[in-house]
């Protein structure tokens, strides 16, 4: 390693550097908003590392890891959705009794596995980053150790995690067993190099696509959503829902297009019939949910099936819109992912969850500006235009009529219209006006800020897209060029 | 200044928008200020901007203002043309609409709408300018549906009493099945002649269509729809009438002077079109005929003063579409421009009686308001002397030049068209008559403020002078007629029948020659008198038509069998998830399982695809 890869490493370094200065910071001094405070500096340096980086990009530090613009691009919106979390996690968890310090140390940890996750370049970088994330992931959805439910779901969490993550060993066991590699390009190299398919490597990549599907809980590796996104309080909820699975996402990409996997063609046989699943079956279970956070966790299930099917697109079309259409969606659903549990962790308080459709009940009335949050991101979950949701839906569309893949088509119009029935289910439960139980008043401005941050970056992203698509295409041509 | 033309539409526009957002808070003067100002502002630039072009070359004035659509190769701008035409209908709009809006200012002093009056007014006049000086179908529609929608709006305007709302969505929905047509029409030209500009399109109907073959007759038959459900003809004009129950200077802007022209604004437009289509313009004039006889026989039978002027106005728009039919199209633009300011003339001096009087309606409980109203008789007078066409008003210039070129035409049309004139003659002045003569029955207490009598002395004086005007309208059509006859026996009758009408009106109505109860008395007449008071029972074959059997075709339909399947579909979702939700057990055991069971299914896809 010389000192240039210790240079385009600086983002990572960064943040593992605030995670050990937080932990320094709670053994001399137990301090919610000072270790915040740490965590938001470190977090955001990290930020401004990974804009000096950009210029040298690509550098490849060792086999492990390669820093190059989709990676750093990645990292950059893994980093910000965590600081949008940070954020929310200080007004949820600064009441509580409890130490909660070592929770901002967990999910700065947790950041550190998913930037990994996305720089990675060989399977071993790609187990340690997933097993980072996914072990803090752990402790964070237990995190409330009072309470029974948040002990369930992480429970649950760990255990389903781990068969995942056997599966995981597996497949990368039967590829290596195969190619004697375990670096991606090499991977890629042996593919290309055999005109035949080979039953070991297919069967070990969809084992891996097993292990990651259950990360990304597309169908039938779901059952774990709705139960965790339940238990977890609604921040780290939130941190699941995009950070977790968008981490994974941009790997299983990456992965796909730097070792020529779309060439097994029974691959994508397998992913439609995942995707299809998962949308249909998400959109169904979602339907009359009277829980927001299972709700939203079933819509998740269908979000990741419509982003499957551009990926799946990717076997009949280029790959740069393909990575296109898949980071706009991913971004499109960080932004209201986040804002639509923010909105419950801000509703919530010490004593309850506000996790109930109940509590949404005349909002409107209570809450104005809080609810017509909530409505734009329910919209844009929808996707309706005017907003980044519509232009996501529409890039999913573009991509799956360009690959001719009409069947999926289908499944995402219809899927479509079962999304609109449940999120407006919650917008005229919001609108009722009728006498309910009392509603937290509004008081957490940290919130407040990031909320109005990423409503406005919704909105603005939906009328003006442009601003993203050419920072997005510069992205994909910078994919292409690793190839 | 004419680059300033943009701004015609724009000011009306932005007098609607803050009387609609700021509404009643505004105080009453700063709304008249608001509502009056900006028709005022734009009349002036109007006249302005009109001077400017008939003062230069005629040549005509084409201004982008910018995109409003543009997809592949389809590209709609927002585009004004002006020549000669299209200025003719923007003095009309902009100096009748200014009057009118300044009446309404007195008119609508007491009532309580009087921000959204001034928000809807304001509404309709932009659309109207944008109508006119629409260089593109699709704006022009744009323009067309907005006048609908500004008519809808007023006529519905009293929307307390449920007839008014009633009587709004007749005129909306009738309306609507011409516009429907003209809709078919823009379509059928954009997908043969791949424009929607009106020049390029004319062009291109000339080089590419041979006259007379089916897709000019389809596409001239369409618009001719469009125009006759606005201008209220044959058949579609049974929607005018019960318009009236809006306030009364909506029946003189709308009813009377600008929105119900655009049918004839449109042919004329497109009158390259329709003499590619010389079956279609023959159906011009026999429509404008026959509703210029109908409603003038209908005319004759009302006692609501406001339904007298209504179907006077179908009338002179037959007048208007006669003119179009035999290809006179400067006369019936003329016509047009003339018939605007006497029948507002006439319109806002029924408002003064109407409005002096209790909002009475009825001209048999009138009676003397000679002596009481001046203003009002004298307004009446010069309005229907202009309305048959006496010598020296405006319209007699007007009406004497279409009844010369239809007889070049056809005798038969030249004849019933005199055969209008007379009946025109007739119910004028039985309306003069029955109101402003005999004895007076009721005591006039309101009096009139400047706001009210001005506009009346200015229509007056335009309404009989306004046959001077000459706009230089054969800069934009094809002359087709010299007219030579001076004293000859044509134009002799021509004339002479107005007069004939006023006399009969003089014997009937105000000597007492003849009784006009002993008329309605016997059997035939009565009849006549119902099936004319009725509008020749257009209403009722409507009602038969198309109304009933709706009506019972929905009824059998009451549960709607296509819900079936928005019943069926939402069945299967909630089934689907009442079979997923079992999934969702909450066991560890059962989801562990579950994945690895997935797991093998994948890979046996895997493997046997």
């Amino acid at each position: 390693m010389n000192i240039n890869q210790l240079i385009a490493l600086a983002p990572v370094i960064t943040l593992a550097g605030t995670a050990i200065a937080v932990m320094l910071g709670i053994a001399v001094r137990r301090n919610f908003i000072l270790s915040f405070g740490i965590a938001a500096v470190g977090i955001i340096m990290s930020l401004m590392a990974l804009c000096a980086v950009w210029r040298g990009s690509p550098v490849q530090v060792t086999l492990l890891i390669r820093m190059d613009v989709y990676a750093l691009f990645y990292m950059a919106l893994l980093l910000s959705a965590g600081l949008a979390v940070l954020g929310f996690c200080y007004d949820y968890f600064k009441d509580r009794e409890g130490e909660n310090e070592e929770l901002l140390l967990l999910l700065l940890t947790a950041l550190l596995g998913a930037s990994v996750l996305v720089a990675s370049s060989h399977f071993a970088a790609f187990f340690l980053g997933l097993e980072t994330l996914s072990i803090s992931l752990f402790a964070l959805i237990s995190y409330p150790l009072n309470q029974t439910r948040p002990l369930e779901a992480a429970i649950k969490y760990l255990v389903l995690s781990g068969v995942s993550s056997a599966f995981l060993l597996m497949g990368m066991a039967l590829i290596y067993a195969q190619c004697g590699e375990l670096y991606f390009s090499g991977i890629g190299r042996y593919i290309a190099s055999r005109q035949d398919m080979n039953v070991m490597v297919l069967s070990g990549i969809i084992l891996i696509v097993a292990g990651l599907g259950f990360k990304l809980s597309l169908i039938p590796f779901h059952l774990w959503t709705p139960d965790v996104y339940e238990g977890a309080p609604a921040p780290i909820t939130a941190f699941i829902a995009t950070v977790s699975k968008g981490a994974v996402f941009a790997l299983l990409l990456r992965y796909f297009v730097s070792t020529d996997s779309y060439a097994y063609t029974p691959l994508l046989n397998v992913f439609s019939v995942i995707a299809g699943l998962s949308i249909l079956g998400g959109n169904l279970l979602a339907l009359l949910q009277n829980n927001v956070k299972r709700l939203l966790a079933y819509s998740s299930i269908a979000h990741m099936g419509y982003l499957l099917v551009a990926f799946i697109a990717g076997g009949s079309i280029s790959s740069v819109l393909v990575v296109e259409s898949v980071t706009f969606y991913l971004l499109a659903y960080f932004i209201t992912t986040i804002g639509a549990f923010g909105v419950v962790s801000v509703l919530s308080t010490p004593q309850t969850e506000a996790d109930d459709m109940s509590f949404y009940r005349g909002l409107f009335w209570r809450r104005p500006w809080l609810a017509a949050t909530f409505t734009l991101m329910l919209l844009s979950l929808a996707g309706i235009p005017l907003t980044a949701g519509f232009i996501g839906k529409f890039y999913i569309f573009t991509s799956a009529a360009d690959g001719r893949l009409w069947g999926l088509l289908l499944a995402i119009i219809v899927g479509s219209g079962l999304g609109l029935y449940y999120y407006l289910r919650i917008i005229v439960v919001m609108s009722m006006n009728v006498e309910a139980t009392a509603i937290k008043p509004a008081q957490d401005w940290i919130s407040a800020a990031t909320l109005a941050v990423l409503t406005i970056l919704l909105v603005g992203f939906g009328i003006y897209p442009s601003l993203l698509i050419n920072i997005i295409q510069s992205v994909s041509y910078g994919m292409e060029w690793m190839l | 200044m004419i680059e300033l033309l943009g701004w015609v539409p724009l000011f009306p526009f932005l007098g609607f928008l803050i009387l609609v957002l700021a509404g009643e808070r505004l105080s009453k003067p700063l709304i008249s200020w608001v509502g009056v100002g900006s028709v005022a502002v734009s009349a002036l630039l109007a006249a302005l901007i009109g001077a400017e072009f008939l003062n230069g070359t005629l040549q005509p004035y084409h201004l982008i203002l910018g995109d409003w659509m543009k997809v592949d190769d389809l590209s709609i701008p927002f585009g004004f043309y002006l020549d000669a035409l299209s200025v003719t209908m923007l003095f009309v709009v902009t100096g009748v609409g200014f009057l009118i809006h300044v009446y309404s200012a007195g008119f609508m002093e007491d009532d309580p709408g009087y921000a959204r009056f001034f928000a809807y007014m304001n509404l309709f006049v932009s659309a109207m300018l944008v109508l006119v000086l629409a260089d593109n179908l699709v704006l022009l529609y744009l323009g067309w549906e907005g006048v609908g929608l500004g008519s809808y709006l007023l006529i519905g305007f009293w929307y307390e009493d449920p007839n008014n709302g009633y009587a709004a969505r007749k005129a909306f929905v009738m309306t609507r099945v011409g516009d429907t047509a003209l809709l078919i029409g823009l379509f059928l030209l954009f997908t043969q002649l791949h424009t929607f500009d009106i020049q390029l399109l004319m062009l291109r109907a000339m080089s590419q269509w041979t006259p007379g073959t089916l897709l000019p007759v389809a596409a001239a038959a369409l618009l001719l729809g469009g125009a006759v459900g606005k201008s209220a003809q044959l058949p579609l004009q049974s929607w005018l009438p019960d318009a009236m129950a809006g306030p009364t200077p909506v029946s003189a802007l709308i009813h009377a002077a600008t929105m119900v022209t655009a049918g004839v604004y449109l042919i004329a437009r497109t009158n390259a079109l329709f003499m590619m289509a010389p079956s279609v313009q023959f159906v011009v004039a026999v429509i404008g005929t026959l509703t210029l006889l109908m409603a003038g026989c209908s005319a004759l039978a009302q006692t609501d003063i406001k339904r007298i002027l209504a179907y006077s106005t179908i009338s002179q728009i037959g007048y208007m579409f006669l003119a179009l039919g035999v290809g006179a199209w400067s006369s019936a633009i003329f016509h047009l421009l003339t018939h605007a300011f006497f029948k507002a003339l006439l319109f806002l001096a029924a408002g003064t009686v109407i409005f002096c009087f209790h909002h009475e309606h009825n001209i048999f409980k009138m009676g003397g308001l000679r002596k009481a109203m001046p203003l009002a008789f004298w307004s009446f007078m010069i309005g229907s002397a202009a309305l048959s066409a006496l010598p020296f008003t405006s319209g007699f210039y007007s009406k004497h030049e279409i009844l010369l070129a239809a007889y070049e035409a056809s005798p038969v049309l030249w004849a019933a068209g005199c055969f209008g004139a007379m009946i025109t003659g007739i119910y004028s002045f039985r309306l003069i008559f029955v109101v402003f003569f005999g004895v007076q029955s009721q005591v006039v207490e309101k009096s009139l403020d400047w706001k009210m009598s001005v506009p009346l002395i200015l229509l007056g004086a335009l309404a009989l002078f306004g046959g001077m005007l000459k706009i230089p309208l054969d800069s934009v059509f094809p002359v087709l007629f010299n007219h030579d006859h001076t004293f000859d026996l044509v134009s002799v009758i021509t004339v002479a029948a107005p007069f004939i009408g006023l006399s009969i009106a003089v014997l009937y109505y105000l000597t007492g020659t003849f009784s006009a109860q002993r008329l309605a008395g016997s059997g035939l007449a009565n009849q006549m008198r119902i099936f004319f008071f009725n509008g020749w029972g257009m209403d009722t074959l409507y009602d038969t038509l198309v109304v009933r059997p709706f009506k019972t075709i929905a009824k059998l339909n009451k549960n709607d069998a296509v819900d079936g399947i928005y019943t069926t579909i939402a069945l299967l979702g909630r089934g689907g998830r009442l079979m997923l939700s079992a999934s969702q057990t909450g066991r560890i055991r059962w989801y562990a399982s579950s994945m690895a069971l997935g797991t093998v299914v994948i890979i046996a896809i895997g493997w046997l695809s």
